[in-house]
């Protein structure tokens, strides 16, 4: 049985004169910089396309410098309508944040911003509890409203094992022809008769901070990324968080109540939208309408995920969203786009950032 | 009474068709290994490619859901070339596909025009004599060109899994990859061809929507049918005709709305139009009591295959 052996040799590759190949390598670690550097490049693509894209639908370059720096930064009350805009994104933005720490896809968080919003609508219509604490008791009833919203989800999934991305998102679908019922029926404005809830009274709005027409609505935001920041970095649910979020198989098995942190995550995700909900209603709206949810589910996601699950790196990817949010208002009124763009955007952003995490794992390679 | 009956069901399969077509797409993909959520999007671009074309080429409607197929399996490419090459979260990577095609078509069509554009759609076929026959005559034998198709799609495929070797290292690379790429099936290549397939199948059920049944193309008409597709095929086990039933179930449901309100029973509307979206949620609910809502998922689903990790 000597023949093998040569063949064996005969198979082997002779020393090639091709230039080589490209492989791919798992990297084992990546220093901090050029994780930034790799996320940023991925980042400044997104936003090239972008440009490419909005050059294609008739917004030259010097048009868009216009519309996304000077137009924002020239006077104070654009200014302020950006801050006015950030407030819900930001609240929106933790509350994917906090579901995602326990991979709980909640991809229903505009369906329970509907029931955050119909709940506190319900109080502010009914007057209902002392006026001195309406405001309390209208933000308390959007938390249980969200929170009520994502129970069913969270049930199916931790008792049935059903995929919370379908079964939230379905409810989304519910929860909006839930909310048409409503105001096309018994909540419509009884002055108007226009398909929105009457107007909240005075005590039932948040209040003006006094510069512009920036709300409460702001500071309870930034507040609820502090908490969030406190819960997800110091508590020891935060550091429950972690190790469901690395293995939730491992943290079983070294006694974290999985079940117990995982529900906790998740209705509280609920609960965040929830109060999104309310500083809409509450704080820019002063009434229910029937679109005031719409796109914030996505940009949830994307804030979330571009602030990789962090509060205080939500805070500052909320500022952007809503940059781009107020600067596509714009772009609808002056130059025709669809407010379809912000979405497109943000996928884009989303997608090329998520593209490049390739090469924070990967190392491509020349071998020869 | 018969006649409402009748008159349902003869239009439910027009109903139950774009179910069909998405939830058959979804396993074709589904099949690979590749976790799929992005159906709805690709309805979409199937939808608005398909009524784009009629709007601009005219022509025959079949070649307008030929021109749909083809720019959904397009924009699919860049879904396949994040999960297989890039090795992306499948589920980031397909929601960001969702919102990625419904800002795309809305741009696109506003821009060109096409959004509320009445257009000339497919008209039925009648297969003489057998559309003659009493009630099976209407229902099945005197309906248009994509509903035949859909039945030959559906054998077709039936055949492939089952009966030829392309099928049987679809289901290789699906259930275990690390297996499949050792015996010399390149996983890459078949989870790449499987995404366009599927992305393809889910475009003719969007373009069906627009040129088939509603004949205009108004923005995210395709109002949820993805996800319920996605639901459905959990449901079917990943098998294709118990998709079929499902989908059949859901058209008729979905083609008594319209009929009770023109019958003048007396529910509120949008409680009607949150029925298939509820009756997703309940099917869901009762096959997962009967049954762990994993049983007969293909075992690499949203995992990538990473062969420097092979075993």
């Amino acid at each position: 049985m000597a023949e093998p052996i040569v063949a064996l040799d005969a198979a082997m590759p002779a020393p090639s004169r091709r230039p080589g190949r490209m492989t791919v390598e798992i990297r084992q670690t990546s220093p901090a910089g050029q994780k930034i550097l790799i996320r940023g490049a991925g980042l400044l693509i997104g936003l090239a396309i972008s440009v490419a894209i909005l050059a294609w639908a008739g917004v030259g370059l010097g048009n868009l410098a216009n519309e996304f720096v000077y137009a924002i930064f020239s006077d104070s009350r654009s200014v302020a309508s950006v801050l006015i805009q950030m407030a819900p994104l930001l609240i929106a933005g933790l509350a994917a944040c906090v579901a995602f720490r326990v991979r709980f896809w909640n991809i229903g968080i505009e369906g329970q911003m509907i029931f955050g919003s119909i709940a506190a609508t319900l109080v502010a219509i009914t007057d209902f509890g002392p006026p001195a604490l309406r405001l309390v008791v209208m933000l308390m009833a959007a938390a249980l409203g969200g929170m009520g919203w994502i129970f069913v989800p969270v049930a199916l999934k931790l008792k049935l094992g059903i995929s919370e991305v379908v079964s939230t998102l379905l409810l989304n679908y519910v929860a909006l022809n839930f909310l048409l019922h409503l105001l096309y029926g018994s909540w419509q404005d009884p002055k108007s008769s226009f398909p929105h809830s009457e107007q909240y009274d005075a005590i039932e709005r948040l209040s003006p901070l006094g510069w512009e027409n920036v709300t409460l609505a702001l500071p309870l935001a930034l507040l609820l990324a502090l908490l969030l920041w406190w819960a997800l970095n110091i508590s020891r649910f935060g550091f429950f968080t972690r190790f469901v979020h690395a293995n939730p198989k491992m943290a079983k098995a070294i006694g974290i109540p999985v079940l117990g942190v995982t529900c906790a995550a998740a209705l509280l995700s609920g609960a965040l939208a929830g109060v999104a909900g309310f500083a809409i209603s509450a704080g820019i709206e002063y009434r229910m309408t029937q679109s005031f949810f719409f796109g914030y589910g996505f940009s949830g996601i994307l804030i979330a995920f571009l602030a990789r699950n962090n509060p205080i790196g939500v805070i500052i990817v909320a500022f952007f969203v809503a940059i781009l949010f107020v600067a596509g208002q714009s772009l609808q009124v002056f130059y025709q786009i669809p407010g379809a763009i912000v979405q497109l955007i943000q996928a884009i952003v989303v997608i090329s950032v998520a593209a490049a995490e390739f090469f924070i794992r990967h190392r491509l390679k020349w071998t020869r | 009474m018969a006649d409402f009956i009748l008159n349902w069901l003869v239009v439910s399969p027009a109903f139950a068709v774009p179910f069909a077509l998405a939830a058959l797409g979804l396993i074709v993909a589904e099949k690979s290994g590749v976790l799929f959520l992005g159906a709805e999007g690709f309805m979409l671009v199937g939808a608005m490619t398909g009524a784009g074309a009629l709007i601009v080429m005219g022509g025959h409607p079949l070649l307008a859901l030929l021109a749909a197929m083809l720019a959904a399996a397009l924009v699919s490419l860049i879904f396949a070339f994040l999960v297989v090459v890039l090795r992306v979260d499948q589920i980031i990577a397909g929601l960001s596909m969702v919102f990625l095609c419904q800002g795309l078509t809305s741009l696109i069509s506003t821009q060109q025009g096409w959004t509320n554009r009445p257009i000339s759609g497919l008209d039925p076929i009648a297969l003489w004599p057998l559309s003659e026959l009493p009630v099976l005559g209407r229902l099945l034998f005197h309906q248009d060109a994509v509903f035949y198709a859909t039945i030959v799609i559906f054998i077709a495929f039936h055949w492939v899994s089952t009966r030829s070797l392309l099928g049987l290292r679809l289901k290789a690379v699906g259930e275990n990859p690390d297996a499949a790429d050792a015996a010399g099936v390149n996983v890459g290549l078949y989870r790449f061809g499987a995404v366009l397939c599927g992305a393809a199948l889910i475009g003719l059920a969007g373009a069906y929507l627009s040129v088939g049944v509603a004949k205009i193309w108004v923005d995210g008409m395709a109002g949820g049918r993805g996800w319920i597709a996605i639901a459905l095929v959990i449901f079917a086990r990943w098998q294709p005709w118990r998709a079929l039933a499902g989908a059949v179930l859901f058209g008729c449901i979905e083609a008594l709305i319209p009929r009770i309100a023109a019958a003048g029973i007396q529910v509120p509307q949008y409680f009607m139009l949150m029925t298939p979206y509820v009756a997703t949620l309940a099917v869901m609910i009762w096959a997962a009591l009967l049954r762990s809502p994993r049983t007969g998922q293909p075992a690499s689903l949203g995992t990538p295959f990473v062969r420097e990790e092979r075993r």
